[in-house]
């Protein structure tokens, strides 16, 4: 016998109408605090930070395990600097791009667009600019975890028993 | 100087491309490795970690070419209102790969832990089928051992001459030996199995002992070397020594006594007889000694006595006095004589004779004798008996001894067996007398050959036939024996060594 709607299902569907209606219709929310504009920037710095850490932790227990030794692993390892090294140039970019002393832009939104830095603010304009191509650093990373994870097929990996675990 | 940005925007572009890509890619090899062993929670970790780099990847990627297009395209007003979106979803992939990113160090334990689990799971197994194999072998191999045992300890049960039996506490017997069966006169169709045994307490000749030696043995767990009287169950009375030990049977939840008994008859008899030999050596000297020592006085009595009745006519009264004391004097002297010869210290004159004719000879005094009292001879003469060096007179003298106690112990009415037989192997004679008179008490049977004893009436005899006779026979190198049961009749054996010379002088 096939059951009607009950109560819980209904109200169900009302909480999820109404989260959707708040995500979609952001207007000012009678929250206990306000959340001001600042608070983006340094949620998402923080995620990076955070992003960082985690690969860090990731190498050091790489290579604790003596796990570098193989080169799947190896690649894995190298995944995660790139991906620590991004995550320190994007959270430099990200901080340079608030400022507004270091250089003028020219032709926003066009191919033609060009950085002029501010006399005195040509190394920092310079690596802003580098800094901006961060997919020089994410993309060899994405590419490690690739060829790690091929390596690590190709040699039909076993892994070893560690004593400590 | 002036910095163009298009190289930004192209590495901007490509680069989201190709993470969007590789991401993809990243999430297709995980697949694969985990398809390898799905049970392997590394795999795992990284199908889930490359999820989240993809969900970043896609994320920031779509968002980056976006923003250049939608920027490029004069749309800025959308991308003002997609930016918040991209930018919190650009956050939260990052959390979420640090996070998943986090879980190794767990997830690594958690495998080790698998890993170990499995390790000893499989050298549990491994050791499990060792095992099995080797305990099939070793249960093989303690089988035959067992079976190896079984037939040694059975062999040494069905081969030994002494009684091995098999009892509970409560005297049932459960297993016997075939020793132990032909000593108590069990049949052998009798066993344990159907309760058919005999109770092992019904053949102790006292009941008594049984019940004394039962506690014993439930007291110090062992009893060694007890020496008790069996009777069998044909009735023959069988003297034993015996051991036993206790074992708790826990299946049955009672004592088990386990016994080896040992016949003593025969040596207990031959300790008697040494003891009777023994005895009657004694006696032999003793009565030596006195004979000796009366037989010149004696002599000089009698010496005297006849020469005083030679003076004295005869018809007075001093006359018949000293014919008395001459009468007595002699019946002493023939008392003297026979205690010499029991002694073995009288003089004896051997020469060559024929036994059956010794014999014959004693025959035909006492055939008279006999008839008189209807007792039949019977003679059963061995022709291979050869001839023998041996006192003729003393010889007769046992003859007599023994032909005259048998027609005592017949009284009226009854056969004398007289048999002789040679036996070449051993090289002696065998002349057995044999009655069917009333036969000796077995209580008198050890006393017989003592001098002077006598079951017959005062007068009827001195009670010095029979050691005389064994003092003749000794003398001879032989050997005298009795088997007499009450009311069948007796048989003396006289048992006499075949010399070299005799056999020279073989046939009668």
């Amino acid at each position: 016998m096939k059951k009607g709607p009950t109560i819980f299902g209904r109200r169900k569907r009302f909480a999820l109408f109404l989260g959707l209606l708040l995500v979609v219709v952001p207007r000012a929310v009678w929250a206990t605090q306000v959340h001001a504009e600042p608070e983006g920037l340094y949620a998402h710095q923080l995620a990076h930070a955070f992003f960082l850490v985690s690969m860090g932790i990731l190498v050091y227990w790489l290579r604790e395990r003596h796990l570098t030794q193989h080169r799947g692993w190896r690649y894995l390892q190298y995944a995660a600097i790139f991906f620590i090294l991004w995550n320190l140039d994007t959270m430099f970019v990200h901080h340079l791009e608030g400022r507004e002393d270091l250089f003028l832009t020219f032709s926003k939104g066009t191919l033609q667009a060009a950085l002029q830095p501010f006399p005195g603010r040509e190394w920092l304009t310079w690596a802003f600019y580098l800094g901006k191509m961060d997919h020089l650093l994410c993309v060899p990373a994405i590419l490690f975890l690739y060829l790690s994870l091929r390596e690590l097929i190709r040699t039909g990996y076993r892994f070893p028993r560690s004593e400590n675990g | 100087m002036q910095l163009p940005f298009w190289p930004v925007l192209l590495v901007d572009l490509l680069g989201s491309a190709l993470m969007i890509v590789f991401s993809i890619l990243c999430v297709r090899l995980s697949f694969q490795l985990r398809s390898q062993d799905r049970e392997n929670v590394v795999w795992t970790y990284l199908l889930m970690v490359s999820h989240a780099l993809t969900a970043f990847a896609v994320s920031r990627g779509v968002g980056h070419i976006a923003k250049e297009l939608l920027i490029l395209g004069d749309r800025p007003d959308i991308w003002a209102a997609l930016r918040p979106y991209s930018g919190s979803i650009n956050t939260i992939t990052f959390c979420v790969v640090g996070a998943v990113t986090l879980f190794f160090e767990r997830i690594w334990r958690v495998y080790q832990q698998v890993l170990r689990d499995k390790e000893a799971l499989q050298e549990a197994h491994e050791k499990l089928l060792f095992m099995n194999k080797h305990l099939e072998d070793l249960v093989l191999e303690r089988t035959q051992e067992l079976a190896r045992s079984e037939g040694k300890y059975r062999r040494i049960f069905e081969v030994s001459r002494d009684m091995i039996a098999v009892v509970d506490a409560g005297g049932t017997l459960l297993d016997i030996n075939p020793a132990g069966r032909e000593m108590l006169g069990i049949p052998h169709h009798l066993t344990g199995r159907e309760s058919a045994l005999p109770d092992f307490g019904s053949f102790f000749a006292r009941r008594e002992d049984w019940d004394r030696l039962r506690e014993r043995i439930l007291r110090d767990c062992y009893v060694s070397d007890a020496e008790v009287d069996l009777v069998a169950a044909d009735g023959r009375e069988v003297n034993v020594l015996l051991s036993a030990a206790s074992e708790c049977e826990v299946s049955r939840k009672t004592e088990i006594f386990h016994f080896v008994v040992k016949d003593i008859s025969q040596r207990k008899a031959m300790q008697q007889q040494l003891l009777q030999a023994d005895k009657l050596a004694s006696i032999g000297q003793l009565a030596a000694g006195i004979a000796h020592e009366i037989n010149n006085p004696l002599g000089i009595i009698l010496g005297y006595t006849q020469l005083l009745i030679r003076e004295e006519p005869e018809g007075t009264e001093r006359y018949e006095d000293l014919k008395t004391i001459e009468r007595h004097s002699r019946t002493c002297k023939t008392i003297v004589e026979d205690l010499l010869s029991f002694s073995r210290r009288a003089h004896t004159k051997k020469e060559t004779a024929s036994l059956h004719e010794t014999i014959e000879e004693v025959l035909s005094v006492v055939r008279h004798n006999l008839e008189l009292d209807q007792i039949q001879v019977e003679k059963d003469f061995d022709p291979a008996v050869p001839l023998l060096v041996l006192d003729k007179d003393k010889m007769r003298q046992v003859f007599m001894n023994l032909i005259m106690n048998a027609k005592q112990a017949i009284g009226k009415d009854g056969w004398i067996r007289v048999e002789t037989r040679f036996d070449p192997g051993r090289r002696q004679i065998r002349v057995a007398v044999r009655d069917n008179g009333c036969g000796i008490k077995p209580g008198d049977l050890p006393r017989i050959f003592d001098p002077f004893f006598t079951t017959k009436g005062t007068g009827e005899g001195t009670g010095l036939g029979l050691s005389v006779s064994y003092g003749i026979v000794k003398n001879h190198a032989g050997d005298i024996l009795v088997e007499s049961q009450v009311g069948e009749g007796s048989t003396f054996t006289v048992v006499l060594p075949v010399e070299n010379e005799d056999e020279e002088n073989a046939g009668t």
